[in-house]
């Protein structure tokens, strides 16, 4: 199968002389279409800002990503705001829903600059909210929603345009176990459904869904695991 | 939902500072549309007002110089009249296309003779005429002239060692002392001031006219349209206008304009700065809002349009209100400025609503922009 992810490296350095910081040192590596990738590591060994870079949020210092057969480095600002939009989902720790926005118009915010009538965004944020176990609570404001339940309309957010990939970031540090393993069966799904999801996670429950583990440290890949192999059955859910 | 409802919502949401960016251009716009009713309207009052003070035209007989010599000896000069005026005249005046715009013809007759034994000028006029030809008179011991009754100018008062309720004897005839003029420093200070009949009598000059003082209403029509008209029924007479007078008249008005421009300019800076201040501020505290919508997908140009859309909502319902507001206020307070028939001008509002959106939408571009050139990086940091 292609690499729908392509790392080769990478390096990422914040600060200027004299405060130097190195986020990402040289790293590399593939990930094909339909993995399930929990990313590890300790408290600044990299995890968030090679999410960023996955995403498209920041071009790295050095070294080349390759996102389904685009170079981000080459890629314009508004050429990086529309690969976002079209190929890759956030889904963020706190949610980081519009408080002022019912739960289906946190669902539309991604297309609000498309010309798509109303009534269509609509029906398509009912259908997705729907997906994630919504369906009746569209008309909720976040301060109306559980913890679980806001971070499930952030995944239908993530999902609106049915991106190739999915970026989380610490999708249930916020929620307690049994909600946190709703969330995780609910990416499990979605996996199951073909898409390639990349999680940065200190759940270790989170490891008995992925297909495959990366352990970063110190900025460079510490270990670079199978879990599971992709044509095996998948995790229980 | 797009993003002119997602401005909106995000407006709602934020009530208290949606108010605090638009009470700027509200206030801007509200004295704006304001002072420039006010000022519009008080144009049209402090020229009647000065219209109302004095004349701006005199006509006068029309004169040429004859120099008088045999020879080569010279015997200097005198100004042949070509035409007389006469009380009949006044009616001719008040005959002419822009008849609408004179307020007064008031004539005047001069003659120099005896009063009480001393060569004096008298002047006569209507006596019902003298408050208003000349409004800046200040009479002492008397409130207004009538037949057999003469003012007295204050030096003339002086020589002839007569006040109030004396008497003054010119051609057999004696007249009543019914004032005295407070000095001007103009040449009537010198003069006996009488009805013009009383005058006409005395020189024994019925209906002659020495000139006529007209004041024109000139607020609509320039000066010198209603000169051309007087000088076409009066052929024989010489029409000036006062430029002094017309001039000052504009200079005044011109000057009350332009404070009111001033004033208006530099309320609606502050109300572009508030704005600007304002959303400036909001972009600051949005950042992390801004980061999320950047990492859905959220192009710059689609940031820009939002934040300029938020500012456009603001601004039309703030420029709007002000507006209305400028307008209800001076319909209300156009009384205290003398201004005796107020009424609702439009150009202004309109003028104003329309400075008020662009203002705005000014004031908004550079946080705009800011919020636009957000890295996306810098905004995810804050997340």
């Amino acid at each position: 199968m292609e690499p729908i992810i392509q790392l080769n490296d990478v390096s990422m350095v914040y600060g200027g002389n004299g405060t130097r910081a190195t986020a990402l040192a040289g790293i590399s590596f593939e990930i094909r279409q339909g993995e399930y990738v929990a990313i590890t590591g300790e408290s600044g060994a990299g995890k968030s800002t090679l999410l960023t870079i996955l995403g498209g949020l920041q071009v790295p210092t050095e070294g080349a990503v390759r996102i389904g057969g685009a170079d981000l480095s080459a890629l314009p600002a508004d050429g990086l705001a529309d690969f976002r939009r079209k190929t890759i989902g956030f889904v963020f720790q706190a949610y980081h829903l519009l408080p002022y926005l019912t739960a289906r118009e946190n669902v539309i915010v991604p297309m609000s600059p498309e010309r798509v009538p109303s009534r269509e965004k609509a029906s398509l944020a009912n259908a997705l909210l729907a997906s994630v176990g919504l369906a009746g609570k569209e008309g909720r404001l976040p301060s109306q929603l559980s913890g679980g339940e806001s971070q499930r309309v952030a995944i239908a957010r993530a999902l609106v345009h049915d991106p190739s990939v999915l970026l989380a970031d610490e999708p249930t540090g916020n929620l307690d176990s049994a909600t946190g393993e709703q969330i995780l069966d609910l990416f499990a799904s979605l996996h199951a459904r073909g898409k390639t999801v990349l999680m940065v996670t200190h759940n270790p429950a989170n490891l008995a869904r992925a297909t495959r583990s990366l352990r970063l440290r110190d900025g460079r890949v510490e270990e670079d695991r199978l879990l599971r192999s992709l044509l095996s059955e998948p995790a229980a859910v | 939902m797009n993003l002119r409802t997602l401005a909106w919502k995000n407006l709602l949401r934020r009530k208290s500072r949606a108010v605090f960016t638009g009470l700027g251009i509200f206030l801007g716009i509200a004295t704006f549309v304001a002072i420039s009713s006010i000022t519009s309207q008080m144009e049209g009052a402090v020229q009647d007002q000065l219209d109302r003070f004095g004349a701006n035209i005199v006509v006068s007989p029309r004169t040429e110089k004859l120099s008088i010599g045999f020879g080569d000896i010279a015997l200097g000069g005198t100004e042949v009249a070509h035409s007389r005026l006469t009380m009949a005249d006044k009616e001719r005046i008040a005959s002419i296309h822009h008849k609408d715009r004179i307020r007064s013809v008031v004539p005047f007759f001069m003659t120099g003779m005896g009063a009480s034994g001393k060569n004096i000028v008298w002047m006569g006029l209507p006596a019902a005429d003298v408050a208003g030809a000349r409004p800046w008179w200040k009479i002492q011991g008397g409130t207004g002239l009538k037949r057999g009754e003469v003012l007295l100018g204050a030096e003339a008062s002086a020589l002839l060692d007569k006040g109030t309720e004396g008497t003054v004897t010119a051609g057999n005839r004696l007249y009543r002392v019914a004032g005295v003029l407070q000095p001007t420093g103009e040449k009537e200070d010198g003069m006996v001031i009488a009805d013009i009949a009383d005058v006409q009598a005395l020189a024994k000059k019925p209906g002659a006219v020495t000139y006529f003082e007209v004041a024109a209403l000139c607020k609509e029509c320039p000066v010198e349209d209603i000169v051309v008209q007087i000088g076409k029924v009066l052929p024989g007479a010489r029409v000036s206008a006062i430029r002094q007078v017309v001039e000052s008249r504009k200079a005044a008005v011109d000057h009350l304009r332009r404070l009111g421009f001033g004033v208006s300019a530099i309320v609606l800076l502050i109300g572009g700065l508030m704005v600007l201040v304002t959303v400036m501020g909001g972009v600051q505290e949005r950042t992390r809002e801004i980061g999320v919508l950047r990492a859905v997908g959220f192009r710059k140009r689609s940031i820009f349009s939002l934040l300029f859309w938020e500012t456009g909502w603001v601004s039309l319902f703030s420029s709007l209100l002000g507006a209305g507001t400028g307008i209800a206020v001076a319909y209300l307070a156009s009384p205290a400025f003398g201004i005796e028939h107020p009424a609702i001008v439009l150009p202004p509002a309109v003028f104003g609503a329309v400075a008020g959106l662009t203002l705005g939408l000014l004031g908004a571009i550079p946080p705009a922009r800011r919020a636009a050139a957000l890295s996306p990086t810098e905004a995810i940091r804050s997340l």
